[in-house]
């Protein structure tokens, strides 16, 4: 399968199977286009000399011959569920001291009342992490929530615990933290910045949108302790990966405006992300804003280019795919691997598929205090990958998003193996603009 | 080549001995919401996947 678009006025041939990627002229990606079994229209060549049809043609026969265009799929082997995991998201707090109006988890307290982890039960889950890691050596713990700084004694005990077995263990613990930075001290800068592997500060973009978006419990907009708090943080932090996340909703759908405002604040790694709820609600994103957010990602990319030619740091997260050295196969496969790999666990010790079923009792999966793990829902996730999906084996994106977030085709549209269609367009335009900056950044490297 | 330009080849590592699960999940990056594999690094960081096409 290719897959031939444009993208920021140039066109480009995406192999599928292989990965290769081809910036080509207009006669050869039409001709490209011709050639697949999916065509719908064969293309207008009145316009072009046979000369120059027979030229193009001869290339593409070239790239065809070298195995890097209309390269066959492979038969991928059937998924197993191999019972390792070495991921945990710690739902350190079920409270925030933020009222964000978009919270999936119901004012941080994912649908039930405030409750926060004990430093036992955070000692537990690095326990059950290791002990459920098999060979892995990388152990990645994500402390989340609600707002996890609410609970930092958990956290502490967390890590010390962990630091402190890593090594016997032969493991090697990566933390991250992400946090709505409010309460962030000059002395937690300075702990997070010597232990989290990675920092996620949520902050939305404009002011006005953060805002009203994020107000506190009073009413009272967030914005500029956030930003104050994360500039203090990512200024000290040095080369250590950091992120400032964000949510754009119905409200506004000119997020390229935020994306570039937290890089104006000051902020050189940045996401900001489609926010996902069911279409009656009035922030949810809906069919009909599917061009314009697409746009806005056209507009987003151009920037992009331009900033980092200046030499101004900015990375996007969803722009930032290496075109030459991505992850193998059997990565792509499985994706975040939530259910199997990647587990959550709730302040109670409950284990759930991930941070987005937490307090949904039919995704109980077990408990890291008693020690019971029923493997029937890790193995259900571990066996849908990818090649089980409905629509991702034919879709050309699929070794980008390896067949998406399981929690939304379970929350939003009522079963595991179904997509979320709205999720999979903006994915497929984020994926054009990355492929089409690395394409136009390497050249300018050459 | 005239009409193409090569950007990049056989980029998805389906080599033996791949598949490790040492690189990172996605979700613990900075999405939560919606996964992006592709943009994740793998940990054996191996640099010799391309396998280079003739460009003229």
């Amino acid at each position: 399968m290719v897959h031939v678009f444009k993208c920021l006025g140039r066109h480009f041939a995406l192999d599928v199977e292989s990965g290769s990627l081809f910036e080509v002229d207009e006669l050869t990606a039409d001709l490209i286009e011709k050639r697949s079994p999916l065509a719908k229209a064969k293309g207008d060549f009145s316009r072009y000399s046979e000369t120059e049809i027979a030229e193009a043609e001869r290339e593409i026969d070239e790239l065809v011959k070298s195995g890097v265009l209309f390269t066959p799929a492979p038969v991928h082997p059937e998924p197993v569920y191999k019972g390792v995991v070495k991921a945990l998201c710690l739902n350190i707090a079920h409270g925030c001291n933020l009222r964000c109006r978009y919270c999936f988890a119901g004012d941080g307290q994912y649908h039930g009342s405030v409750d926060f982890m004990s430093p036992e039960t955070a000692i537990k889950a690095i326990d059950f992490l290791i002990a459920k890691s098999g060979t892995r050596k990388r152990l990645e713990v994500d402390f989340f929530g609600g707002e996890p700084l609410l609970n930092m004694k958990a956290v502490r005990a967390a890590i010390d615990h962990a630091r402190a077995v890593e090594k016997q263990a032969g493991k090697e613990f990566r933390f991250t933290i992400t946090t709505n930075a409010s309460l962030l001290t000059d002395e937690l800068i300075e702990y997070f910045n010597r232990e989290m592997y990675n920092v996620v500060l949520s902050i939305d973009g404009r002011k006005d949108v953060h805002d009203y978006m994020r107000p506190t419990a009073s009413g009272e907009g967030s914005f500029d302790k956030a930003l104050e708090n994360s500039l203090k943080l990512v200024r000290a932090r040095g080369d250590k990966s950091y992120y400032v996340r964000g949510t754009f909703t119905s409200r506004n759908l000119d997020f390229a405006k935020d994306v570039l405002a937290l890089n104006d604040y000051g902020f050189g790694q940045v996401s900001l992300e489609p926010v996902v709820l069911p279409s009656d609600d009035p922030l949810a994103l809906k069919e009909e804003h599917i061009e314009t957010l697409k746009e806005q990602y056209e507009i987003l990319a151009r920037e992009y280019i331009s900033r980092r030619a200046s030499g101004k740091e900015f990375g996007f997260f969803h722009f930032n795919i290496d075109i030459y050295n991505g992850p193998c196969a059997s990565k792509r496969l499985v994706g975040c691997n939530a259910g199997d790999e990647y587990l959550a666990v709730a302040p109670n010790g409950n284990i759930y598929p991930c941070h987005r079923f937490d307090g949904m009792e039919d995704y109980i999966i077990g408990n890291v205090c008693d020690g019971n793990f029923d493997e029937t829902l890790p193995n259900l996730f571990a066996t849908t990958n990818l090649t089980k999906k409905e629509g991702c084996n034919d879709c050309w994106a699929k070794y980008y998003c390896s067949g998406g977030c399981a929690a939304n085709s379970i929350q939003i549209c009522g079963g595991i193996k179904k997509q979320y269609k709205l999720g999979c367009e903006l994915m497929k335009k984020r994926v054009e603009c990355a492929l089409a900056i690395g394409a136009i950044e390497s050249g300018e490297q050459q | 080549m005239k009409h193409v330009k090569v950007i990049a080849t056989n980029t998805i590592c389906k080599e033996k001995g791949t598949g490790c699960g040492e690189c990172q999940t996605g979700c613990q990056s900075a999405c939560k919401t919606s996964c992006t594999v592709g943009n994740q690094s793998c940990e054996q960081k191996k640099t010799n996947r391309n396998t280079k096409v003739k460009q003229d």
